[in-house]
């Protein structure tokens, strides 16, 4: 099986691919800074080949469809994300640009590309990660949990016309998780250690993968999120506020 | 119980060359507003066009986001604007087919205009809603929870209803955000995404009477409002080629 990821160097990527490795897979890993993965690359003998894409610059994104035009994947994992955090006016209108492009426009544009391509093996699988964000909300982040509200709704859009040319969707919804990404954008006296682990999270996803669902929001806290925001949306927001809007010390992008 | 009416007495219009943004602009012009229009094409005499003194046009072409967002903020100033009591975020445009054949360019240039541009225009209006306590009105659409036929235009949707969700908890306090999801109305926007309705077009609500629903919503001062007339703008946009009489 060959597997393509998305923002593999660091975080959830890096442990997805590490596991899909171990599994002996073939990975394409992508990331806009490929130097951690030299040694994987390495190690892996051939099974693991990098990619520099970045991901906000559409040429940089067309280069590597010319280089890959070629191979066609089993399991594609668009996972590359970034932030921006802080009141809303203060983060610079380039930031917001950036961030759109990362989150939303790349993810829409590699999935269709490489469905309508031919790029995607019968009985394949392509997984969007979206946040719980996406149920609950995000006072201090709303172009991040715009972003996220688009590429959940993109996928459930494209569940049906996808599988007809034999890819199924899934979307995961996670809340936060223990990275260097999170700690980042986290506001004050946030705990790393009520985030979730990226490793247990990549094990869920590749699992879910398998499986037949459409959707993943993993874990106990982010079902207990979607299911307060379901009955209560509007007292989810106001605590989302409390928890994260009201304690930001400034813009972080 | 309805607020009282706000009396806005500036009012930013975007897409208002056409639809619902034109019946809009006329509507608020009507009745005595100063209103700023925005549109993607040039317009040599802006009260010729709009049949109004009252009404001023400035080019602000959506697919390039900063560039819009920068001369909307020069034309308020322009016109010698204090403040922006009420600015309403129209503009857009969609792409109808199948996923899988939607173009790079399509899928880049509607989440340009109807989302990218949109965070950058009400980046722009922010200090000017500040001043008055104004409101923000996004136009959203009925396709925000998804539409195979139709999947980039919903998640720009979807992205401004969360957009406004999230910005609404945000502003509390300083300035107030309106989403309305209007459902399918005769206006081009399907002929221009490609899509050929026929018959089932006249099932669709009217321009007059979707901008009227905007209007009141705005008005009472709602959150989140969703227009439809007989059936869904879902079942519409999710099977594209039955509408294709």
């Amino acid at each position: 099986m060959r597997a393509l990821v998305t923002g593999a160097a660091h975080g959830l990527g890096r442990s997805l691919i590490e596991q899909l490795l171990a599994d002996g897979h073939d990975v394409i890993a992508v990331d806009r800074d490929i130097d951690p993965l030299e040694e994987l690359v390495v190690s892996s003998r051939g099974a693991c080949r990098a990619y520099l894409v970045d991901m906000a610059n559409p040429e940089s994104i067309s280069r590597f469809f010319d280089r890959t035009r070629e191979m066609t994947f089993d399991l594609v994992i668009l996972n590359a994300g970034i932030s921006a955090t802080g009141k809303f006016e203060d983060i610079p209108s380039g930031a917001y640009e950036r961030l759109i492009a990362v989150n939303a426009t790349a993810p829409i544009r590699l999935a269709a590309q490489l469905v309508g391509g031919g790029q995607m093996n019968p009985k394949s699988r392509i997984v969007f990660v979206s946040s719980l964000s996406h149920a609950v909300g995000y006072p201090g982040a709303s172009v991040y949990a715009a972003t996220k509200d688009a590429i959940a709704i993109y996928a459930k859009s494209v569940r049906k016309p996808f599988k007809k040319r034999g890819t199924r969707v899934l979307t995961v919804f996670p809340g936060p998780i223990r990275t260097d990404h999170a700690e980042k954008y986290a506001p004050a006296g946030a705990k790393a250690s009520k985030r979730m682990d990226p490793e247990k999270l990549a094990a869920m996803i590749l699992k879910a993968a398998k499986s037949k669902s459409w959707e993943l929001w993993p874990g106990t806290a982010a079902q207990l999120a979607k299911m307060a925001a379901s009955m209560a949306p509007g007292l989810t927001l106001s605590a989302m506020r409390k928890a994260i809007f009201d304690k930001l010390n400034g813009p972080v992008f | 119980m309805a607020k009282p009416e706000p009396r806005p007495h500036t009012i930013l219009v975007t897409g208002a060359t056409d639809g619902i943004g034109l019946w809009l602009a006329k509507s608020y012009a009507g009745r005595g507003h100063k209103v700023l229009a925005t549109g993607r094409q040039a317009i040599a005499d802006d009260a010729a066009f709009f049949g109004a003194s009252n009404i001023a046009y400035v080019r602000a072409d959506q697919s390039a986001p900063d560039e819009a967002a920068t001369r909307i903020a020069a034309a308020m100033a322009g016109l010698g604007w204090q403040q922006l009591d009420l600015g309403i975020l129209n503009a857009g445009l969609g792409w109808a087919g199948d996923p899988a054949d939607e173009p790079v360019a399509e899928i880049e240039r509607q989440i340009a205009v109807n989302f990218t541009a949109n965070v950058l225009i009400t980046k722009a209006l922010a200090p000017w809603l500040f001043i008055g306590k104004g409101r923000l009105a996004i136009i959203g659409s009925t396709a925000h929870t998804g539409a195979k036929g139709f999947a980039t235009y919903a998640a720009t949707k979807a992205a401004m209803a969360g957009f406004a969700k999230s910005l609404r908890s945000e502003w509390q306090g300083r300035a107030e955000v309106t989403l309305v999801h209007p459902g399918p109305t005769r206006t081009s926007m399907h002929h221009k995404a490609g899509l050929s309705l026929g018959a089932v077009r006249a099932m669709f609500m009217s321009t007059k009477r979707a901008g009227k629903s905007i209007e009141k919503s705005i008005r009472k001062g709602d959150d989140t409002r969703k227009l439809s007339r007989t059936f869904g703008w879902r079942s519409a946009m999710s099977n594209p080629k039955e509408f294709q009489l």
